[in-house]
């Protein structure tokens, strides 16, 4: 069957899923089993060294446009390979993402793109869909922010329970940034052990990833829990359990960054931490339990999920699991969850592109996949994107004849119309 | 010297839905519209793929089975440079006379730049050149493909639903024993429209005995939950006392070029098959036609259609500069080249005050009153050394040389602003023989066509003023 899928079956083809991410897109066709490329959501443009990030959320429109015009040009163009005009397309894309960014990223669509059709799939729903059940809790793990979002009861996302935390992997690059400028010296040709601001002004920031990719880890409970310790304790009594061996790590082929061992654990710490409003990453599937309806909390605590970049860290998941546990054992949740038992999924895929096989998989359902989106002919009489906060979007007449008739059987959370 | 020659000191305008400034090289010119185009304001199309290392042309079916991937070349992954295949002699025993051993030629790929084979993340060595070589499979697809085909019934189901209801809607206008649908209803079940109506307000669940077509192979299918796990492996306890080898840990760019295991270890890092690049042709918006198409053959840097600008509208560039003063009036040397085999008039005018056009010039411009007359391209003329006289009277205080189909022409330049770049803008019109329009077949003898007059906004930048 996977042979015939474009060529036969109606002949629509098949649609373009791109999951755009702050620090990188995944972009494929729906109905495969995995993103075709994972590229960094940035341009590169010939004069500067420096790449543009491509989702911004603070610039003008034009600027905004001409970005986001000239990186779908090279998805395209240079990763898909196929024309714009013959193909739907998924975005999955974050609940809390702006407004204008999505009118703005429509608009690049339609109007110089002419795709068919777009739908907008939120990103904590698509997971869901690659279990086959019907509640889950999501927490998304990403660059920016740290958002869980729970759905349940066939798919409903219970919009009134988000939690979020700026805690991703935009934090612990600049953690560990200025870690590393602090503590650890450099070789060069000028001589061993120079301190790190003597001799560049700062390591870019794909340094600094690859960096964490390929040396940090999060250690499990008690040790984390003593390195925690030994970071705030004031009169020193603390003792930090040994740090991990040092890395040599070669820059340009010509320094080489001595990194401590220390920096090594305690880095992925802050996202465990609990700052001033005794809040972390854990935490928030906690207090996210409590705003649920009591009913649905047992099932949402045996169904977590977990997605994003950040949290395919070595050892996260491990940690969450026990940081969750033994939160819930102190006197701000005792009472309030009964539930203590957690469960987690595995998704059939990485967590860095479970959202977009959601999308895939979503987009694979041809019959209805038209009927939800936007279409071109609606967008161009309305001229704007249906939003889930706004209620002043006319309903398109293609799906629902009369309100009295009952919403369809499947996924009634997110269709275009709300 | 060769500066002034950069295209970007001479820009023209085009009227897209944004106005843009662009040199003459980079814009397309629609014929049928006889209007200049941008990048931005045509649309660009796939037209055809190709393998950039062994330059083989692969048909878009081909493509899209394949997942747009050469089916011969690999890339290295590590260092995303082609593997070559590389042949060894090994000795292996005969088929008839197991005693006896015989050279056989084994192949493996290996990378001219980092020195990876095929051998260090343990692929064996294949026996046959090409065509031996496998990419893993993503462990996950089938469990995906179950998923998909569950969806699917599901969205049947709500189509049809769907459908219902828009057909119950139309009932009375629709006789019922003709309705596609009823029929479909009747047979199954016997009863007529009694069902239909109980049924829209019936509970969901009176679906699930339903099945979707009348064949017999359709069966429900169920899928089984994904099951949570309880418990998640730890990090093994040697991590935290394990010196990293940062050889063997895979950088986030390497895993990402496998999205679908993103291997932590170099071990595992298998070659992909080489991504195929496209070949992109251009059509106009407004008129549906094409403005660029390539050849077929990726080895052809030629194209089946090509209406550049270049080959269309006369092109201005800048010969010289003389020091620019401010307020003081100076003569810059420009030449005017015509593309085209016939001759062209050629006339400029300075922009008028207000113009919407002209928000970039710093300087005052006087063209040439006159209308200048550039002579048709002849192929032939550079190699005929004898070149006769052309015959045309030239003002010697406007135009200064003229040579085949190009001439050069003095304007004057004042700077208005006492420090910056100094740019002027003027509107050069001319005439344009439009020979791709039919000729109507009942005046045959006309050979010419007529002649359209084009205006063209035009933008120099002179450079800074002479301290």
């Amino acid at each position: 069957m996977p042979l015939f899928e474009g060529l036969g079956s109606g002949g629509e083809k098949t649609a373009v899923v791109i999951d755009l991410g702050a620090a990188y897109t995944k972009c494929g066709f729906a109905g495969e089993t995995g993103p075709r490329f994972i590229i960094p959501s940035e341009i590169k443009h010939a004069g500067s060294p420096e790449a543009v990030r491509v989702v911004q959320y603070n610039i003008n429109t034009e600027e905004l446009y001409s970005i986001l015009k000239e990186f779908v040009h090279l998805l395209y163009f240079r990763h898909l390979l196929v024309n714009p005009r013959d193909r739907r397309v998924v975005i999955v894309e974050s609940v809390l993402c702006p407004s204008h960014f999505r009118e703005t990223l429509s608009r690049v669509f339609f109007k110089h793109f002419e795709v068919p059709s777009v739908l907008f799939a939120p990103n904590h729903l698509m997971s869901v869909m690659t279990l086959g059940i019907q509640s889950a809790l999501v927490m998304d793990c990403g660059y920016t922010e740290t958002l869980v979002l729970p759905e349940s009861f066939e798919s409903i996302p219970i919009l009134s329970a988000w939690e979020a935390l700026p805690m991703g992997g935009k934090a612990i690059h600049k953690e560990l940034h200025s870690l590393l400028s602090e503590q650890c010296t450099l070789d060069t040709d000028s001589g061993p052990g120079l301190s790190l601001p003597t001799v560049i002004s700062a390591i870019p920031e794909d340094v600094v990833e690859d960096i964490k990719v390929r040396t940090c880890f999060v250690s499990d409970l008690q040790r984390g829990m003593k390195i925690q310790e030994a970071k705030f304790n004031l009169d020193g009594s603390a003792e930090r359990p040994a740090p991990p061996p040092d890395v040599e790590y070669p820059l340009d082929g010509r320094k080489i960054l001595h990194i401590k061992g220390s920096i090594r654990d305690s880095v992925a710490e802050m996202l465990f931490e609990q700052d001033n409003e005794e809040k972390s990453i854990a935490t928030l599937l906690l207090d996210t339990l409590v705003k649920c309806p009591i009913d649905t909390r047992k099932v949402l605590s045996e169904n977590l999920v977990i997605i994003g970049g950040t949290s395919m860290l070595p050892g996260f998941l491990h940690r969450l699991l026990s940081e969750i546990r033994s939160l819930v054992e102190k006197p701000k949740y005792r009472d309030a969850l009964a539930t203590k038992s957690f469960r987690i999924h595995s998704p059939p895929a990485k967590p860095n592109c479970t959202a977009w096989l959601g999308g895939a998989i979503f987009g694979a359902l041809q019959d209805i996949l038209g009927s939800r989106s936007v279409s071109r002919d609606y967008y161009n009489q309305t001229g704007r994107i249906p939003d889930w906060c706004c209620l002043s979007t006319p309903l398109p007449d293609s799906v629902y004849e009369a309100g009295k008739t009952p919403p369809p059987l499947m996924k009634r959370a997110f269709s275009t119309e709300k | 010297m060769a500066t002034l020659l950069q295209p970007e000191k001479v820009l023209y305008l085009v009227r897209g839905e944004k106005k843009i400034r662009v040199p003459l090289s980079q814009l397309y010119f629609c014929r049928y519209c006889s209007e200049l185009r941008s990048l931005e304001c045509v649309s660009h199309e796939v037209d055809s793929h190709f393998c950039p290392s062994c330059l083989e042309n692969m048909p878009s079916a081909e493509a899209k089975l394949k997942k747009n991937r050469c089916a011969n070349c690999f890339d290295c992954p590590c260092c995303m440079h082609t593997l070559s295949t590389r042949a060894t002699n090994i000795p292996a025993p005969l088929p008839d006379d197991p005693t006896k051993t015989t050279m056989k030629k084994a192949y493996y790929l290996a990378c001219g730049f980092c020195r990876w084979t095929s051998r260090d993340v343990g692929m064996a060595d294949k026996s046959v050149a090409s065509g031996g070589w496998q990419e893993p499979e993503n462990p996950h697809t089938q469990r995906i493909n179950k998923l998909i085909e569950y969806y699917q019934q599901l969205a049947q189901r709500e189509k049809l639903e769907r459908d219902r209801k828009k057909l119950a809607r139309r009932r009375p206008f629709m006789p019922q024993a003709f309705s596609q649908h009823t029929i479909h209803v009747v047979e199954k079940y016997g009863l007529g429209t009694r069902l239909q109506r109980q049924r829209s307000g019936a509970p969901i669940s009176a679906l699930y005995g339903l099945s979707l077509k009348e064949g017999e192979d359709q069966k429900e299918i169920t899928i089984e939950s994904a099951q949570a796990l309880d418990e998640v492996e730890p990090l093994p306890e040697d991590y935290y006392t394990r010196p990293v080898n940062l050889p063997e840990v895979t950088t986030l760019r390497q895993r990402l070029l496998q999205p679908d295991f993103q291997p932590a270890g170099a071990s595992q890092l298998h070659p992909r098959h080489k991504h195929l690049l496209m070949k992109r042709s251009l059509r106009c918006r407004k008129c549906e036609h094409n403005l660029s198409k390539p050849e077929f053959n990726p080895t052809s840097i030629k194209f089946k259609i090509q209406l550049v600008a270049v080959s269309y509208i006369p092109e201005v560039r800048i010969m010289s500069i003389p020091n620019l003063r401010h307020l003081k009036e100076s003569q810059v040397l420009l030449t005017l080249t015509n593309p085209v085999e016939n001759i062209t008039h050629v006339s400029l005018y300075t922009c008028e005050e207000g113009d919407p056009d002209d928000i970039n010039s710093t300087a005052k411009v006087l063209v040439p009153s006159k209308e200048l007359v550039l002579a048709g391209k002849d192929a032939a003329a550079e190699y005929d050394e004898l070149a006769e006289p052309q015959g045309f009277q030239d003002d010697p205080d406007v135009v200064a040389f003229r040579k085949s189909n190009k001439i050069g022409f003095f304007i004057k330049v004042i700077p208005q602003r006492e420090e910056g770049d100094v740019t002027v803008a003027f509107k050069l019109r001319h005439d344009f023989r439009n020979l791709a329009a039919p000729i109507r077949p009942t005046e045959e003898g006309e050979a010419t066509s007529e002649a359209i007059w084009l205006t063209h906004h035009v933008e120099l930048s002179l450079g800074p003023l002479a301290t």
